[in-house]
């Protein structure tokens, strides 16, 4: 075929196409259902859910949102040519320093055996198995949806996808995770989030190209 | 053309529908983008260079609706065109033939075939349905209208433009497989 007549074939193909968010808003909240209805047969929430929504446990529910939110927003500047993506990997950094100070003050109060104490419980392994299979879910649809964009950078993309559906994951778990110390939860969520981040490279260079 | 009316303009108005104004943005996108594939791919011969730009393009008509309108165009067209143009090499330069053209100065100069003719389209349009080949033949070949299309395909317009679309979705695929 020549590429005059080609031309002329995609020339007449002017039928609006979805946009990367669009296909992101439409398959999240399945993802998201599925993942939290997982989590209700399987886990369920903690006793005492009320109360721990009422303290400072309930951030961590809210950070992964807002983690997930900002890696969303970084994912789709992946997945369109030409768009800024300097701001929101910013706004990434600075969050991931936020936590990283509020663990190392945590840290220099307990010292290094505060520390062992926290993660000496069997919660690690149900943490670090749990929400990669919450993020299950929510990883295919985020795949979906970002492959039809154009990813020049595929590895990152897909470990951007990985953590949007890690962050995610990791907001329902902390329903039922009672451990509320910072000296657990962020090293076990952080470990969860980045072994989902890491399987999403490991897709990306596979399922977003194009 | 793209002096009279900035390529963002007619992509905006492709994106609302305008087919002419699209296929003025092709036209004065395909020589440049000609020149660069030519440029960097000697040795894949003309047909070979012309099979990578009509990747490129697929690319550029399968991905527009990640280009952003309050954006300019021309570095959104170049990275699309560039991640496309560097993985089809990859892809081609594994197995290239070896041009003979190093040999044939001496030889009298056949009537080669033409060099905007691409292979590879023709293999892909194989593959799909006949009647998706069809459709996506008679905007080319005929130079028919999407109306002409309809009343001789006895379908309704908006059947052939989404029958259409989905051929060169197919096609996208199909190309994507065969340089993998």
């Amino acid at each position: 075929m020549k590429t005059e007549d080609l031309i002329l074939a995609l020339s007449a193909d002017t039928l609006p196409q979805k946009s990367v968010a669009q296909q992101l808003a439409r398959a999240m909240p399945v993802a998201t259902l599925i993942s939290i209805a997982a989590f209700l047969v399987f886990w369920g929430p903690r006793p005492d859910i009320w109360d721990a929504l009422g303290s400072a446990a309930v951030l961590k529910t809210l950070l992964p949102l807002g983690f997930v939110v900002m890696a969303a927003a970084l994912a789709l500047a992946l997945t369109h040519p030409g768009a800024r993506q300097d701001i929101r990997a910013a706004a990434l950094g600075l969050f991931a320093i936020l936590v990283i100070g509020a663990f190392a003050t945590a840290l220099l109060n307990a010292g290094f055996a505060g520390l062992i104490a926290a993660l000496s419980t069997p919660s690690l392994l149900t943490c670090l198995i749990s929400i990669p299979v919450l993020a299950l879910p929510v990883l295919v649809a985020v795949f979906w949806a970002l492959s039809s964009g154009a990813a020049l950078r595929p590895r990152l993309t897909g470990a951007v996808a990985g953590s949007i559906a890690g962050g995610l994951a990791a907001s329902v778990y902390s329903i039922y995770c009672d451990k509320d110390m910072i000296l657990f939860v962020v090293p076990a969520y952080c470990a969860a989030i980045a072994s989902v981040a890491v399987i999403g490279a490991l897709l990306g260079p596979r399922l977003l190209r194009w | 053309m793209a002096d009279l009316d900035a390529l963002e303009d007619l992509m905006r108005a492709a994106n609302r529908g305008d087919s002419a104004a699209y296929l003025r943005l092709f036209t004065a996108i395909t020589p440049v983008l000609r020149k660069v594939v030519r440029a960097r791919g000697a040795a894949l011969g003309h047909a070979g260079c012309e099979d990578v730009l009509q990747d490129a393009l697929l690319a550029i008509h399968s991905k527009r609706h990640t280009w952003r309108e309050d954006a300019p165009l021309r570095p959104w067209l170049y990275a699309i065109a560039r991640h496309k143009v560097i993985d089809a090499f990859r892809a081609r330069g594994r197995h290239i033939e070896l041009s003979i053209d190093e040999f044939a100065e001496g030889l009298p100069a056949a009537a080669g075939p033409d060099p905007t003719d691409g292979r590879d389209m023709d293999k892909v349009l194989g593959q799909l349905d006949p009647r998706a080949a069809e459709i996506v033949r008679a905007f080319g070949l005929n130079g028919e209208t999407t109306a002409e299309t309809a009343a001789r395909l006895d379908m309704s317009e908006g059947a052939v433009r989404v029958a259409l679309h989905r051929a060169l979705k197919a096609i996208a695929r199909l190309r994507e497989r065969m340089i993998e």
